[in-house]
């Protein structure tokens, strides 16, 4: 009988307890699972929305204009670098826009806020937030009409209406002061009254024409990628390349620090949430594995006694842990599935609880609390309880290894 | 004279109990030939499963030699100390120490594996084995399916199966009843007498040493007579 078989037939010696410490492990699937797809989902959202809120998974813009943001700093030939951007795989769209401050003025009241001067054409609910909030009237019509599309709050503030003029004022690009006119053509309510109290999207053709930019000239180049993962490596492809040297090419770390700050603290204590959890698996791994070899130590000193190598024993004790960690995994993804399944493509709401407007790292989200797993967090799952519960069993297998024969033969 | 096996030189085994140092084998020296029927006889904590312990490697003697077929085990590290187990010795236990998630076949064929025999080899020589001990058509059963005779047949079919150099018993009859403990004793004479398979018992058991060709009396942990029956 070879080591394998034989160490699977001990695990079964005591079913009740292979099974609980199996379903430990299968517990531990559960949690890891449910906290980092979580995580990947919660981050990945928050992600997809701060970078559909302007500035792109990869934001490419003049230099030192991400630093100290001005109408001065703008991009030249934007047109010529959003093709050679759209040749890259992974990139799902790619928008022109200028944003800056700006004085929105009515009849009645004057309110600072943040523009967005967007083309319609290269926008959509994937990329920009503000499309798919649309509640009232349209989205700009074209890149060169005179429609602005106001946040439901700010309309609120001006007093203005679907059809009503509303006055721009901002800085030009050599810095003097511009106005031009604008009829609101439609409203959009995203549930963040800090956003919708202070954004307006502007036509980018007759924005470019106020500030005296050319017609490919912009403030940023928006790139949303299929996956924000691949923000980096193609952030690093792109700075790589000479049509590049003389931008800057950030990715959303870069022009969003505090949310990339948030992501990264709570990241951390859902490690430590992790790790508390392994730690408890693991005890309960090495105390079914250590009573297995002390209750069984005459048997182990027979077997050395006829024979059978210390490597061996601690070999024989390893595969039973083995065994274990297969089977709690097992467990653990039959019990998972049906729970991943239902978090993934239905969710718990909690909208009661938060309202529509749930908001983090000033980010808005979606208050639908839904699990999704990448690939390499499956495999840090399952390759990560997988080595614990070996690792939780070298030591009992270690000391298998080092029982002494005569001793242990004269236990009972 | 039939060839040794095993010799002991001089051996002492100095246990430390607490404060106290307990000879457990005192300048012991005997020799053990290929072919024989030996008893170790003694009262209690006399000396002879100590005596066992280091003639089969378990254990280390404090002075003195112990050569089996030649090779000075002292000399032996734990892993050369497993191979000579495993190759050269047969054990069988006072309370048979079978592996419990084991066939008999499987038990019996144990060292075999270990040794790395082919499934061919293992087969022939387990089958037949059983059969020697007259266990054939329970191959199957585990322990916990057999009396305690029967796994004692099992221990001893588990101990001659590699044709070990010699078989050392501990008090191999103890847990049996007494016409359970005639059979395994009819059998492993018959084993020395047909296979010339040489056993060295440790025992208290006037039925083995009535069986022994060779009486050796140990007494506080030295040998105080080594008789040959004619």
């Amino acid at each position: 009988m070879n080591l394998n078989t034989l160490a699977w037939r001990n695990l079964w010696r005591h079913k009740r307890r292979t099974l609980i410490t199996a379903s430990s492990i299968a517990f531990g699937v559960l949690l890891a699972v449910t906290f980092t797809g979580a995580g990947d989902y919660f981050y990945t959202r928050m992600i997809d929305a701060g970078a559909n809120m302007g500035m792109g998974h990869i934001s490419i813009m003049a230099p030192d204009y991400n630093r100290a943001p001005s109408s001065k700093k703008r991009l030249h030939q934007a047109e010529a670098l959003k093709q050679r951007v759209e040749e890259f795989d992974d990139v799902q769209s790619v928008a022109m826009r200028i944003q800056g401050q700006a004085m929105f003025a009515s009849a009645r009241k004057s309110i600072g806020g943040i523009f967005f001067a967007i083309d319609p054409r290269q926008e959509n609910s994937d990329n920009n937030l503000f499309v798919k909030a649309m509640v009232e009237g349209d989205m700009l019509p074209s890149a060169s009409g005179s429609s602005v599309v106001l946040g439901t709050e700010l309309a609120k503030k001006l007093k203005l209406k679907i059809g009503k003029k509303v006055v721009y004022t901002t800085t030009d690009k050599n810095g003097d002061i511009v106005s031009a006119i604008a009829r609101v053509g439609g409203l959009f309510k995203t549930g963040s009254d800090e956003i919708d109290g202070s954004v307006a999207i502007l036509p980018l053709h007759k924005v470019q024409k106020v500030l005296g930019y050319q017609q490919d000239e912009v403030s940023v180049l928006a790139v949303v990628l299929s996956d924000q993962r691949y923000s980096n490596q193609l952030r690093d492809k792109m700075q790589a390349l000479p049509q590049f040297a003389d931008v800057e090419v950030l990715n959303w770390q870069q022009t969003q620090p505090d949310l990339a700050g948030m992501i990264a603290v709570d990241k951390g204590s859902n490690y430590i949430s992790q790790l508390l959890i392994a730690l408890l698996v693991a005890a309960g791994i090495l105390n079914t594995m250590l009573m297995s070899v002390l209750e069984r130590r005459r048997e182990f000193g027979v077997m050395m006694a006829v024979g059978m190598s210390p490597k061996n024993l601690f070999l024989l004790v390893m595969l039973e842990s083995f065994w274990l960690a297969i089977l709690g995994l097992i467990i653990g993804v039959i019990v998972t599935t049906p729970w991943f399944l239902f978090m993934s493509q239905t969710g718990i709401d909690l909208s009661a609880a938060y309202g529509d407007g749930f908001s983090f790292g000033g980010v808005l989200l979606d208050p639908t609390f839904k699990l999704r797993l990448f690939k390499e967090s499956i495999i840090a799952i399952l390759v990560g309880l997988f080595g614990l519960a070996l690792l939780s069993g070298a030591y009992p297998a270690w000391q298998a290894g080092r029982v002494a024969p005569v001793e242990s033969l004269k236990t009972l | 004279m039939e060839s040794e096996i095993v010799q002991l030189r001089n051996v002492r085994k100095i246990y430390q109990q607490g404060e106290v140092q307990v000879n457990a084998v005192d300048e012991v020296s005997l020799s053990i030939h290929q072919g024989d029927f030996a008893a170790l006889c003694g009262p209690s904590g006399s000396g002879k499963t100590s005596i066992l312990n280091l003639i089969g490697g378990l254990d280390t003697v404090s002075s003195g030699q112990v050569r089996l077929e030649g090779v000075d085990l002292s000399t032996l590290s734990n892993t050369a100390l497993s191979e000579v187990r495993k190759n050269r010795i047969g054990f069988v236990f006072q309370s048979y120490n079978l592996i419990p998630v084991m066939t008999a076949y499987e038990n019996a064929a144990f060292v075999l594996d270990l040794q790395g025999a082919t499934k061919t080899e293992c087969h022939e020589r387990v089958m037949k084995t059983l059969a020697d001990v007259g266990l054939q058509g329970l191959e199957n059963r585990r322990p916990d399916e057999m009396s305690g005779g029967q796994q004692q047949r099992v221990a001893i079919a588990r101990a001659i199966v590699t044709h070990p150099a010699i078989v050392l018993a501990d008090e191999p009859t103890a847990n049996v009843d007494s016409h359970t403990a005639e059979s395994l004793l009819d059998l492993m004479q018959t084993l020395n007498e047909q296979h010339g398979i040489t056993f060295l018992f440790s025992t208290h058991d006037q039925r083995v040493i009535d069986r022994a060709k060779r009486i050796i009396q140990v007494q506080d942990g030295q040998i105080v007579s080594d008789e040959h029956k004619a």
